[in-house]
């Protein structure tokens, strides 16, 4: 059997059970829908899909984080402060490579001390490689808390943050949106320009008003998912969006700016505390945790500098909120991330909890460990 | 026995009956010789060449397996069912029957959506405020996903459907819709507007190629009579042949004829009598017939082609290019 565990993932496992972290088995089988929903729909190609007598979507697990999250969820202990470890299988459709394989891993709820929770995720991803002969892998870091904090405080349409937030995870379509951001959104059609004229300034009733007037006028009856207010506002973000047709030149190289910091944490938070200073953005409380989680690393012996720290790295994955991660092979022999996580601390609600919870957590390549060399 | 080239036809409805026809006018005559509840055919005068009739899907996937060597489907199953078709078909040339675009319909409700930014921008607010995704309806899965995704959507949920995908925002089962049209009658009368920018995929009937059959050297020689009796056709069909016979057609003429009618001259320059024969597009036919007779021609002479057999094939050297 290709994904059967060896004997040094049991060990793994073994250490993190040492930590403090129940070793959990969720099902292999599970609805597929979470996964399309919190991972985008660019997860099914990789997924394997079938459906119950029922008509319902079911996948083999394609990750573990979301099984197990939704786990907790559904215990007694939701809400309160839990660790869980795991290893199985997870199955995905790869260009290379078996389309099961082995990823352990760590999920962690709950927990208010947060920069110490990451740290500690990074300590203990450390502690994987290690255990696989890898005592010194690459290790990347972003922040997204950081360019969230950003955006909060410039002064942009609500309708740019949106998008900008959305698009940091595509680092093209940022692109994109800065430069369209720039040139102004002149494209906007002319029918469409009266619209936004007759409401600018308006107040949200009489917008209201009008749309309903216009799909009247037009014989729609409206049909389809989205109210007549919802298509009012938008109208009104838009024609507020005229006035501000492009971003100021400052702001993008504000944006761009704030981008290019990286290095390691350390140097790192010193140039983001003298942009935050220079630009008069509050950055204050994200920087606060920050520089407590490089505290936690070193505490922890973690060498912060060797950490690659990147204002512009995210982790493809709209639910991480924070801290995020990935270590790799320096010499490249395993191709890809060979551990990778962070924080998400809206994934909970999103799977249906009523309250916030705090979530931390990073998954184990098995396979590709095993493949270092030096390693039997 | 030989191992026969194998082409793969529609079984059913109006493709079958199109392709039926393409073929009888490229002068390749599908028949049954076991009669017509069989499902395997010929050509009646090429006794190499294999017919399959089997359903549009099966088509696909037994092109991908390379199967048979050639199939008769639309390019927007081709596209949806291959992963990186490009890599395991080659489309040889439309037919130019079996016309339709996949496109992205909103509902018409939505005058503030024209564009697929529009789209992407209330994909992501609906996300925030209803705190679920916007459901998406079709049967094109893979083609919706590619092409939202070079539009850099992600708020957004498949719902896949296997009919009447027109009604699932009007029942409320999807928000939008992905799905092929014709006219836009059938979305119209749902409610439903393609998006401008939305059309995924123009597609038509496709003469596909698989590059994972069995392409010996018999194999190829089959091809290549097919290919070379679908081009002339093909190019005669593009054409109109016009004959006239005056004193005053110089290469002035016939460069400016092609320049302005886009004129083939399959023969050269006029002949030492003044004979001129033009292969012209049948819409510029009367334009150019108007020009000639202002230039002194007396009589210009009209007709439709059958075939035209060129030296160069220029779909077989596509389906060479391809295997290569």
């Amino acid at each position: 059997m290709s994904a059967a565990p060896d004997g040094r993932a049991d060990a793994l496992l073994t250490s993190f059970e040492r930590a403090g972290y129940a070793r959990v088995a969720p099902a292999i089988l599970q609805p597929a829908e979470p996964f399309l929903d919190l991972s985008g729909e660019d997860i099914r190609r990789r997924m394997y899909l079938t459906t119950d007598p029922q008509g319902r979507e079911l996948c083999l697990r394609p990750d573990l984080t979301i099984p197990v999250s939704r786990d907790y969820l559904a215990s007694p202990a939701a809400g309160a402060p839990q660790a869980f470890c795991y290893l199985g299988p997870v199955f995905r459709h790869r260009a290379e490579g078996a389309g099961e394989f082995l990823q352990a891993g760590i999920e962690s709820f709950g927990r208010p001390d947060k920069a110490a929770a990451d740290a500690e995720m990074l300590a203990l991803g450390l502690e994987a490689t290690a255990h696989y002969g890898l005592a010194a892998p690459d290790i990347h870091m972003g922040d997204v808390a950081l360019f969230s904090a950003l955006i909060a405080a410039l002064d942009l349409a609500p309708a740019w943050k949106r998008r900008l937030i959305k698009d940091f995870n595509h680092k093209t379509s940022l692109v994109q949106d800065l430069d369209r951001l720039a040139i102004s959104a002149s494209h906007a059609r002319p029918e469409y320009q009266g619209v936004l004229a007759a409401l600018a300034g308006s107040d949200p009733k009489a917008a209201h008003a009008l749309v309903t007037d216009l799909l009247s006028i037009a014989g729609i009856t409206a049909v389809g998912g989205r109210s007549v207010g919802e298509i009012a506002d938008r109208f009104l973000e838009q024609s507020a969006l005229g006035a501000q047709t492009s971003l100021p030149r400052e702001t993008r190289a504000l944006i761009e700016k704030f981008l290019a910091i990286g290095g390691d944490p350390d140097e790192a938070a010193a140039d983001l505390r003298a942009f935050a200073r220079e630009a008069k953005i509050a950055l204050d409380a994200t920087l606060d945790l920050f520089e407590s989680r490089t505290g936690f690393l070193a505490a922890r012996g973690v060498d912060v500098g060797r950490i690659r720290f990147s204002t512009a790295f995210g982790r493809g994955l709209d639910y991480y909120t924070g801290f995020v991660f990935e270590l790799y092979d320096p010499s490249a022999q395993a191709v890809g991330q060979l551990v990778a996580g962070g924080r998400y601390d809206g994934l909970l609600t999103r799977l249906g909890s009523a309250s916030a919870i705090s979530a931390v957590g990073f998954a184990v390549w098995i396979e590709r460990l095993a493949q270092l060399r030096g390693t039997p | 026995m030989t191992t026969p080239l194998v082409i793969a036809v529609p079984a059913k409805g109006r493709l079958q009956q199109n392709a039926e026809a393409f073929f009888a006018r490229t002068g390749l005559e599908l028949v049954k010789p076991r009669g017509v509840r069989d499902y395997r055919g010929a050509i009646t005068d090429l006794p190499g060449v294999e017919v399959a009739y089997l359903s549009a899907a099966e088509i696909v996937d037994l092109l991908a397996q390379g199967v048979v060597h050639f199939g008769v489907t639309g390019e927007d199953l081709v596209r949806e069912k291959i992963a990186d078709a490009d890599q395991h078909v080659i489309l040889i040339d439309g037919l130019g029957f079996g016309h339709a675009n996949v496109v992205v319909a909103v509902p018409q409700a939505w005058i503030d959506v024209h564009s697929m930014a529009d789209l992407d921008d209330v994909a992501t607010a609906f996300r925030l405020k209803h705190e679920r995704k916007m459901r998406l309806a079709t049967k094109y899965v893979n083609l919706t996903r590619n092409f939202f995704s070079a539009h850099g959507i992600t708020d957004y949920r498949i719902v896949e459907s296997t009919g009447a995908t027109e009604g699932a925002p009007a029942a409320g089962t999807a928000e939008l819709i992905v799905d092929i049209t014709t006219t836009g009658t059938t979305l119209a009368a749902n409610g439903l507007r393609v998006i401008e920018d939305g059309v995924i995929l123009r597609s038509q009937a496709n003469l596909v190629a698989a590059r994972a059959a069995n392409w010996g050297a018999p194999e190829r020689e089959m091809a290549r009579i097919v290919l070379d009796r679908i081009a002339s056709q093909t190019r005669a069909r593009a054409f109109r042949e016009v004959r006239t016979r005056f004193a005053g057609c110089d290469a002035a003429l016939l460069a400016e004829a092609k320049d302005r009618f886009g004129i083939e001259t399959p023969f050269g320059g006029p002949t030492s009598s003044g004979m001129l024969t033009l292969h012209c597009p049948p819409k510029h036919v009367h334009a150019l017939a108007t020009r000639l007779r202002e230039k002194g021609a007396e009589n210009v002479v009209v007709a439709d082609l059958g075939y035209v057999f060129s030296r160069a094939n220029p779909l077989y050297a596509k389906l060479e290019a391809g295997l290569a």
